[in-house]
């Protein structure tokens, strides 16, 4: 029993630090616009509307971090096997893993912009300079977290695989959720805010995202404040069920059935979210459609 | 992303990149044996460089392959390439001293059937998806092993399956502190995978530069170097690490401020606090 509660207790917190993580990781991609919307902000300039957003294409969001909890692991794992304290272990495995992603941020931007020189869209030092950093201290948050998780999973409830290899599995996820469930909400929705609520991008208004703000030019520290009002929370809300579910199937049934009840009650849980999500697409599809007749009542 | 067809124009042709990549890759490899005759650990550093020589190959490769259109697929060029080579990698560490070379057979061999699947079997008839393939096995085959090299100071198998932890003052042998059980490979795989797409990925576009892409090759593989050289520090001696370290950083700072130098002769333009220029016809 006390070993049960035990388990409980690192679920939820495993779960904190992952919602936490995730809701890190989708600011720091949409600051980035990688995923998603970067075709749009990459496609923009060749239309004729230069902006500046920030532009930082590492590869898609789940292997890029795939790659920094990968290594924030990795070199905390070093640093363990060294007998260095865990804690700082891990702050110093995350922080190298931050700056190797800073590095690769500049090098992003400068890459993508330089080969746009034909279209006249040039490269903008102050963005370089004010987004790396706020990318960088979002992209620490997530790591630092996650890798925490992993050590979490590893060392308080035994899991068999090594720090490095959780890191990879969990980064991976990480970037998955945040790609997944964040980056519409910055790619469909920032981006188009000048055309009709629900209507898509139609080809004419391709690349033609919204480049001025409020007061002057949009930058992408804008597009950060924007999504981490909805989007970042709904990630990490997203990837802290993730976790917290998968941990506490394990925890409280793995015993059951040498093993099978864990699969079971994973299954059952995959089926009741199919139910669920696809109760919420019908219903925002009869709510919000676009091309439904309008009523007598009005809409 | 929308479909990219660019022509290589000008610069170095691929195949002498392709030569030049693999000898160098092979040498520099073969140079950490030095450890051995020399019964320190302070030459680890070349696997890094051998890995760095295949990755600015590598970058070409996907450069070369891409060229046909195949906009999304540059990153996950980057995983297809560490995904066959890491099965030929572990394969050939058993061969002892002549691993690198086993590696480089054993990745073309499984490059071209893949290749084979992928042009005749999908159907996708890329011209120079056989040769692309193989070109990328024998590159992802060639970067663990660099990578392994340096952090361990071999590329046998047994150093990379046993490693020692202190307690106490105490040595023990053990086979989680090692770089496959501590699963160090998968730091290496994915530093890798991201360094190999990430040139092309980031210098893509109708103003690409061949010389701007490869230095930022060389400075992707460098900078993985310094992740390496910090990892190595619990596998191998600190001396050695330290070294290690040393040159990573002197190869990945000299890398990229040339790389920042060439971004700025391509770039439209290197504004400073500027609004958005003028451009005709908005």
């Amino acid at each position: 029993m006390e070993s049960i509660a035990f388990g409980i207790g690192i679920t939820a917190l495993a779960g904190a630090l992952a919602t936490v993580a995730g809701a890190a990781e989708n600011t720091e991609s949409d600051i980035g616009s990688q995923g998603d919307p970067n075709s749009q902000v990459q496609l923009a300039p060749q239309m004729g509307f230069l902006h500046r957003i920030f532009n930082k294409a590492i590869a898609g969001e789940p292997p890029a971090y795939g790659l920094w909890i990968c290594l924030g692991a990795g070199i905390a794992w070093a640093f363990m096997a060294m007998q260095i304290n865990p804690v700082l272990a891990l702050v110093l495995g995350s922080a190298l893993a931050v700056f190797i992603q800073g590095v690769y941020a500049t090098t992003a931007y400068l890459g993508r912009t330089a080969s746009l020189a034909k279209f006249g869209q040039p490269v903008f030092v102050d963005v370089l300079k004010s987004m790396t950093t706020v990318t960088m201290a979002h992209a620490f948050v997530a790591i630092f977290t996650t890798v925490t998780m992993c050590h979490l999973i590893n060392a308080a409830l035994g899991h068999p695989f090594p720090l490095p290899l959780l890191g990879l599995v969990w980064g991976i996820a990480l970037g998955a959720a945040g790609s997944a469930t964040g980056n519409p909400f910055y790619g469909k929705e920032r981006q188009y805010q000048s055309q009709k609520f629900g209507a898509g991008v139609p080809i004419s208004a391709s690349g033609n995202i919204v480049r001025y703000a409020e007061a002057g030019e949009r930058n992408s520290l804008d597009n950060g404040w924007f999504s981490a009002k909805l989007g970042g929370p709904a990630s990490g809300l997203c990837f802290g069920l993730i976790v917290f579910l998968e941990i506490w199937r394990t925890v409280l049934f793995e015993h059951m059935g040498a093993g099978w009840g864990a699969i079971i009650v994973g299954v059952i849980i995959i089926l009741i979210f199919t139910v669920i999500d696809r109760y919420i697409e019908v219903w925002a599809r009869k709510n919000y459609g676009p091309y439904a007749k309008p009523t007598e009542e009005g809409s | 992303m929308t479909v990219k067809v660019e022509v290589i124009e000008g610069g170095v042709p691929h195949n002498t990149i392709l030569a030049a990549g693999l000898v160098a890759s092979l040498v520099l490899i073969y140079l950490t044996y030095a450890n051995v005759m020399s019964g320190t650990q302070l030459f680890s550093f070349f696997g890094g460089l051998g890995a760095v020589a295949a990755l600015v190959w590598g970058s070409h490769a996907i450069k070369h392959l891409c060229s046909y259109g195949i906009g999304t697929g540059v990153p996950s060029a980057g995983m297809m390439a560490f995904g066959s080579g890491v099965i030929a990698m572990l394969f050939a560490t058993k061969y002892g001293v002549a691993a690198p070379i086993v590696a480089v057979v054993l990745a073309a061999v499984i490059g071209a059937i893949l290749g084979f699947l992928s042009n005749n079997v999908l159907n996708m008839r890329i011209p120079v998806m056989i040769q692309s393939l193989i070109e990328m096995a024998i590159i992802g085959a060639l970067v663990l092993m660099g990578f392994a090299a340096m952090m361990t100071g071999s590329f046998e198998f047994s150093p990379l399956t046993s490693g020692s932890i202190s307690i106490l003052g105490l040595s023990l042998p053990s086979y989680q502190a090692s770089f496959i059980g501590g699963s160090l490979i998968a730091v290496a795989f994915m530093l890798g995978g991201i360094a190999i797409q990430h040139p092309f990925n980031a210098c893509l576009g109708p103003n690409w530069t061949q010389d701007r892409m490869l230095m930022l090759a060389a400075e992707c593989g460098f900078l993985s170097m310094i992740a390496v050289s910090v990892m190595s520090m619990a596998l191998i001696n600190i001396v050695a690490a330290v070294v290690s370290l040393i040159v990573s950083l002197v190869g990945w700072y000299y890398t990229y401020v040339k790389y920042i130098e060439l971004s700025k002769r391509d770039a439209a333009g290197w504004l400073d606090s500027k609004p958005i220029p003028d451009v005709e016809g908005q």
